[in-house]
């Protein structure tokens, strides 16, 4: 901490440096040469139409899936080649285009879930359950119980999260995203489907979690207030090749964007 | 505001008890109560069908953690509950059944051997786990059939340790120490080995559920769910999936074991491979099925109750075979079919009749019920 030259330059280095990344299924071609960073801080976000590759990058960055060409690096660290459960301890978190919730299990179980990689208790351990595994449970719990706070969930506690409205399902993703300590999150389409006040309240919790909480995050949406109200920079993506990248305003007055997305949305 | 409610929870050390409410803590009350006192009141019949029910309530609990909390049907249950059986006669000792000379018995301790049959069993299952990670829902429900007939094959086979098919005699006792529960004698009252036998049989199966029931509220617990609910999800939360399978694998057939000497040692007194392996085999598995799908899948409860209700089923119709005029006990008697025939058939119809009507059990409809009393008046 002492060395304020190297603390200078970590800062100014960008979290998420994604270089010449394709790939391929067979004869699709999903991705084709993507770049682009992701600073500290920031909340970058990715528009384009259906089927342009959006979800496909997140599932390289998560290495659910593995690029055939180009590099990944957080912090310096390669993922391509990781196995998904190893970004996990690296700090990347990410909710689904379609929910990835535990649907039998309840929302502290579900956020619980999220602190599986911070936690050690085992089969054994857990068998016994005084001494680690109780104190373990307890202290997690504490966490968890902030998060649900802060995302104002406590009224759904003790219900499989099955059960529950979409928009909160929604929220509890994004808290299970939380109570994995992340570095970098990734929201996949985080209002699709929700109405109006379900989107605005969705959009308040990104804020409230960017202001409160040291996390980068990149958004993939639709909804183009959304994303001109939150992200600080867009890269517009169409058949898996990059478009252009720069503030909200610089994308949206892109006439290849406007073309290829913007033109044919309104 | 001085005053908090007796109801509020303050910390998450009580939120965590097993036994937190008052209503629960009564129910604990009374299965205590229960425990101490049938043995006194019930007669042997009763009470050795009694232990029977928690030897098969045990094995039920590691297949619900396989099944229930993890999504991973099987049907090699029986062969890990043969495994146990046999390391009874084995480990705990035993004879060969007819003139067979040769076979090693050692006569170790019980707190030896059920656990070393425990491990056993979970070795083996843990052989056996990496299959499941390749195969899930009905394949690895078909292919773990095939553990019942190399079971079947080893059994038959493997004559020298085994004795083949007439199997061999169990002599261990259930003793801990100068204690015998089949010869139990406190300050001067001799009880008889049934009553001895329940306490024992009874006493393991809480020590048991509880120990399944720390697993599936903590961390490895809370994994296996994970993974059966979306195992994508799952793994980019960092969960670990083969670790998980292989694990809840190994602990299933471990406790099956565990349940198979108990079987060994009280219920049967001599192990053959036709309740474990081959076509007996499957009959056994499937009983383990209907008795979670019974109880309730997914709980630990579910799985006590569902076996309280099917091997009664089951203990009772042999015992009745000779007023039910249908039903016969050796295929040259009179009657329509084979006792066993006709629990299969009884089985199979209480499974789908709950897959249809209660997926979730008996465990499930009993807590419908409870709450829709605790909001009475004003349940719809
Ligand atoms: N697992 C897969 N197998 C085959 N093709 C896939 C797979 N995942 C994505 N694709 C294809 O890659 C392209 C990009 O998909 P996707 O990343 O989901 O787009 P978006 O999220 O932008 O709507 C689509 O043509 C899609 O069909
Ligand atoms: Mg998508």
């Amino acid at each position: 901490m002492s060395d304020s030259s190297t603390a200078g330059t970590k800062m100014t280095t960008p979290l998420l440096v994604v270089d010449g990344i394709s790939l391929r299924f067979g004869g699709v071609q999903a991705i084709t040469d993507m770049s682009f960073d992701v600073n500290r801080g920031e909340l970058f976000a990715v528009i384009g139409p259906n089927g342009a590759g959006k979800t496909s990058i997140f599932n390289c960055i998560n290495a659910v899936y593995k690029p055939q060409q180009g590099s990944i690096r957080l912090d310096g660290t390669e993922i391509v080649g990781m196995h998904p459960r190893e970004t996990a301890e690296m700090g990347v978190a990410r909710t689904f285009q379609n929910l990835g919730l535990f649907g039998n299990l309840d929302i502290v179980d579900n956020l619980m879930l999220g602190r599986h990689h911070l936690m050690k208790t085992g089969f054994l351990s857990g068998a016994v359950w005084w001494g680690r595994a109780k104190h373990e449970e307890i202290s997690n719990r504490a966490t968890v119980e902030k998060i649900i706070d802060l995302l104002e969930l406590g009224n759904f506690r003790r219900k499989p999260v099955g059960m529950l409205p979409y928009g909160i399902q929604k929220r509890i993703e994004l808290g299970r995203c939380l109570a994995m300590e992340p570095r970098l999150l990734l929201l996949d389409e985080p209002v699709a489907g929700m109405n109006l006040e379900e989107t605005e309240d969705m959009a308040r919790y990104i804020l409230e979690v960017r202001s409160s909480l040291d996390v980068t995050m990149i958004m993939v949406e639709h909804d183009m207030h959304v994303v001109m109200d939150l992200a600080d920079r867009v890269m517009a993506v169409d058949f898996g090749i990059r478009l252009a990248t720069g503030t909200p305003e610089e994308v949206q007055q892109d006439q290849r964007v406007i073309d290829a997305y913007l033109g044919k949305a309104s | 505001m001085a005053r908090q409610s007796p109801y509020l929870i303050t910390n998450y050390s009580k939120d965590l008890r097993l036994f937190g409410s008052s209503w629960r803590r009564a129910g604990l009350l009374l299965l205590a109560a229960l425990f101490i006192v049938l043995p006194l009141q019930l007669d042997d019949f009763w009470l050795s069908l009694l232990a029977t029910v928690g030897i098969y309530a045990i094995g039920a609990i590691g297949l619900n953690l396989l099944t229930g909390y993890a999504g991973q049907v099987s049907l090699g249950h029986a062969f890990f509950f043969g495994v146990g059986a046999y390391c009874a006669a084995w480990f705990g000792g035993g004879s060969a059944v007819g003139t067979r000379d040769g076979v090693l018995f050692l006569d170790l301790p019980m707190f030896v051997w059920l656990p070393l049959a425990g491990l056993i069993g979970a070795a083996l299952g843990a052989l056996v786990g990496p299959v499941a990670l390749r195969l899930s829902g009905q394949y690895l429900a078909i292919v773990s059939i095939g553990l019942l007939f190399v079971g079947d094959w080893i059994l038959l086979g493997w004559v020298s340790a085994t004795n083949g098919s007439q199997g061999l005699r169990v002599t261990a006792e259930p003793a801990i120490g100068p204690v015998n529960f089949s010869d139990l004698n406190i300050f001067g009252s001799a009880f008889s080995p049934e009553q001895g036998e329940f306490w024992f049989v009874w006493g393991l199966v809480a020590v048991v559920a509880l120990m399944a029931k720390n697993i599936v509220r903590s961390r490895p617990g809370r994994a296996l769910q994970a993974i059966r609910d979306r195992d994508v999800a799952a793994e980019i939360i960092g969960v670990n999936p083969a670790r998980a399978k292989i694990g809840v694998f190994a602990l299933s057939s471990g406790i099956a074991a565990v349940a198979g000497g108990m079987y060994g040692m009280i219920v049967v007194r001599t192990v053959t491979p036709e309740t474990f392996t081959g076509f007996g085999g499957l009959v056994t598995s499937i009983t383990f099925i209907a008795i979670i799908i019974v109880g309730g899948i997914s709980t630990i409860s579910g799985a006590i109750v569902g076996s309280l209700v099917v091997v009664t089923l089951r203990q009772v119709t042999s015992r009745f075979v000779d007023v039910l005029p249908f039903l016969k006990q050796t295929p040259n008697d009179d009657g329509l079919m084979l006792v066993g025939q006709f629990n299969l058939i009884v089985f199979g119809l209480l499974i789908i009749i709950f897959l249809l009507a209660e997926p979730l059990g008996l465990v499930a409809l009993w807590r419908r019920v409870t709450t829709y009393f605790k909001a009475w008046p004003f349940s719809y």
